[in-house]
């Protein structure tokens, strides 16, 4: 058992990262390799005279696409958010070093249009004991994050639950 | 070139959707990774998801959700409109495996001036199931 991680946790719960911002604006050419790797022919997404004929008057970017534009850079490397640190280290230190997500949640409220820039701000929701898993002992944590376009319009909040664990020994 | 439009009142409570299948390959897994901007080395890393207790490099969760997108709205035509999703992550899908798309509508309804439906999805790779859930939709009506 590992009491002193999951009061540790719980003293997360509720505290929020930093709004983060995309560094990439809404571009159709990251959307059209979203496209290609999903194999997704939604001509809302890259066939320009349909869209324009379409409710939206123009390309929209898939939906559940939202998370991608805000992705933190390969190169230059971002800190990592003092909240996510502080997950991470107080896992890790405990033997829960790997990490997996479990389950996903997404409400849409307005889509994304070429051209706009993702905002987000994600904040610690609950927090889990000790528990048994197929992967190795870990603890579940939920990540809630709001996601907005430059004119702080809400796009997407979405709940994402992760799983801190140490691995499983092979036999 | 013309799209399906799939109207809410053709659609009935319970009718399955059409399954659909997908190879993933490497290369898929790491195409969608990069697609989704996660550089997170179980996806790409044979190793590395060894080493994480994986038996191969496997989709991540803006893949997995991604498919759910796409498996929705070819089955609904372009006009057919995500507005909630929900699911639950299984085994993962690994590299090589066949990824198994299917689901049902289990309600339809109005809300306001929209047309809904309620879809519960299960997504089957050779080891049980990769991500099951329920979805949201807003179709077009003939009526509106």
């Amino acid at each position: 058992m590992s009491p002193g991680v999951y009061d540790e946790l719980k003293t997360m719960v509720g505290q929020e990262q930093p709004e983060q911002v995309a560094v990439d604006a809404v571009c159709k050419h990251m959307i059209r390799h979203w496209c290609e790797a999903m194999e997704d022919a939604n001509p809302l997404y890259t066939d320009e005279e349909y869209a324009k004929k379409s409710k939206y008057g123009s390309i929209i970017a898939p939906p559940t696409m939202v998370q991608a534009w805000s992705m933190p850079p390969l190169w230059p490397a971002r800190e990592m958010p003092a909240v996510y640190k502080r997950i991470f280290e107080t896992c890790a230190k405990a033997g829960f070093d790997q990490i997996i997500d479990t389950d996903g949640e997404m409400e849409f409220f307005c889509p994304l249009f070429l051209g706009d820039r993702v905002h987000v701000v994600t904040k610690v929701g609950e927090v889990t004991p000790e528990k048994k898993t197929s992967l190795g002992n870990g603890h579940f944590i939920t990540l809630e994050s709001t996601y907005t376009n430059q004119r702080g319009e809400l796009v997407c909040v979405q709940r994402v639950i992760i799983l801190m664990y140490k691995a499983r020994e092979k036999g | 070139m013309r799209y399906k439009i799939l109207y809410w009142e053709d659609i009935k409570e319970g009718e399955k959707l059409p399954t659909l299948t997908k190879e993933i390959t490497t290369t898929t897994v790491i195409a969608t990774a990069i697609a989704s901007r996660d550089f997170y080395p179980v996806h790409h890393d044979f190793r590395f998801a060894q080493k994480a207790g994986a038996r191969d490099i496997f989709i991540n969760i803006l893949t997995s959700g991604g498919f759910v997108g796409r498996y929705l709205t070819e089955w609904s035509g372009p006009e057919g409109e995500l507005k909630w999703m929900k699911f639950h992550l299984g085994v993962p899908c690994y590299a090589g495996d066949i990824l198994t798309m299917t689901g049902k509508v289990v309600k339809k309804y109005v809300a306001g001036d929209q047309y809904l439906v309620d879809i519960e999805y299960n997504f089957i790779v050779p080891g049980g199931s990769h991500c099951n859930g329920m979805a949201t939709m807003i179709l077009s009506a003939r009526g509106s």
